[in-house]
């Protein structure tokens, strides 16, 4: 797989995570206050989101590449291995994964207490409820695509994975109608944490000067290794949790 | 007013989920950067091992919060 296939399956696998995400609570406002506030509150986050992408990626093309490389490769390696803890710890048990059912109902519940006044209000509450999940769940989107597409010029590659993930839950989720519970999102997680590990320890050892080995291969290594990696230490948490729990009962 | 610090909470929140393994990493790379300009080890050992120390940190951060809640 070349740089441009991973950075797009990178993107679009993250920007799936969090699409979902703000879809759920978009969701929420639609079907409970209409779709008017649901979209004004939508479009109005993308526009912001598009000005923060306007602004800042001209600004990336300034930076000399192997300083932008070992920035964005740390940038990387912190996130990506902030989601592959995380995967790992859900995986294991140890934190609860994430429910969009119960988001849901807890968005709803929030919603409906938050409008005890007039109708224009409500709907301007339910607006704003729509806009706030929808810039900060783009906000980690924006950060992806940018981090994942300006190490070597992707950022075509990695937009078109981001805008073919909000394609695709907008579609799903249009048809369904209904929070996207049935996405496997920690396995998704699991393997977009495994992709940006690999890109930051890529990027930022070339950055202060690695010649990898076998170059661009070397990304394909590092992802197995994080992944092999992950995967164990989520089979020995599991383990832990087990026997701690056994211990517990007697 | 609270929408800006939501937005400053989710960026924040973006980096240093993990303190501990955020100031590890940044550690890491401190380190490496200090041994590729300062020794004259071969840069793609000094590659291993800044693999493996990411690995190691990944490890260690995901145990520690295990122990953390059990404890």
């Amino acid at each position: 797989m070349g740089f441009e296939s991973s950075a797009l399956v990178a993107a679009f696998l993250a920007s799936i995570v969090e699409v979902v995400e703000a879809f759920t609570i978009v969701l929420v406002v639609g079907t409970l206050r209409g779709w008017r506030p649901a979209a004004a509150g939508t479009v109005a986050a993308l526009s912001v989101l598009a000005m923060i992408v306007v602004i800042f990626g001209p600004l990336l093309n300034q930076v000399p590449l192997t300083t932008l490389q070992v920035v964005i490769g740390i940038m990387l390696l912190i996130f990506g291995l902030g989601w592959l803890r995380k995967a790992i710890l859900r995986s294991a048990g140890v934190i609860a994964l994430h429910d969009e059912d119960l988001i849901f109902a807890k968005e709803k519940a929030g919603l409906i207490s938050a409008s005890k006044s007039g109708q224009s209000s409500q709907d301007w509450i339910a607006g704003l409820a729509a806009f706030k999940a929808v810039l900060l769940e783009g906000l980690e989107v924006v950060f992806i695509v940018i981090a994942v597409g300006s190490g070597r010029g992707l950022l075509w590659p990695a937009a078109l994975g981001a805008l073919g993930a909000c394609v695709a839950v907008l579609c799903i989720g249009a048809i369904v109608h209904k929070p996207l519970s049935r996405v496997p999102e920690n396995t998704m997680k699991f393997a977009v944490g495994v992709m940006l590990s690999a890109f930051g320890v890529f990027w930022t050892g070339e950055g202060l000067g690695i010649a990898w080995p076998g170059a661009d291969l070397m990304l394909v290594v590092f992802g197995m290794l994080f992944f092999s990696t992950g995967f164990a230490t989520a089979q020995y948490l599991r383990n832990f949790e087990s026997n701690a729990a056994k211990g517990a009962r007697q | 007013m609270t929408l800006i610090r939501d937005v400053l909470a989710e960026l924040l929140s973006m980096f240093l989920a993990d303190a501990r393994m955020t100031v590890a990493i940044l550690l890491l790379v401190a380190g490496v950067a200090a041994l590729l300009k300062f020794t004259m080890l071969s840069p793609a050992g000094i590659g291993g091992f800044f693999l493996v120390g990411c690995l190691a940190i990944v490890v260690e951060a995901t145990v520690r919060e295990t122990r953390n809640r059990k404890s």
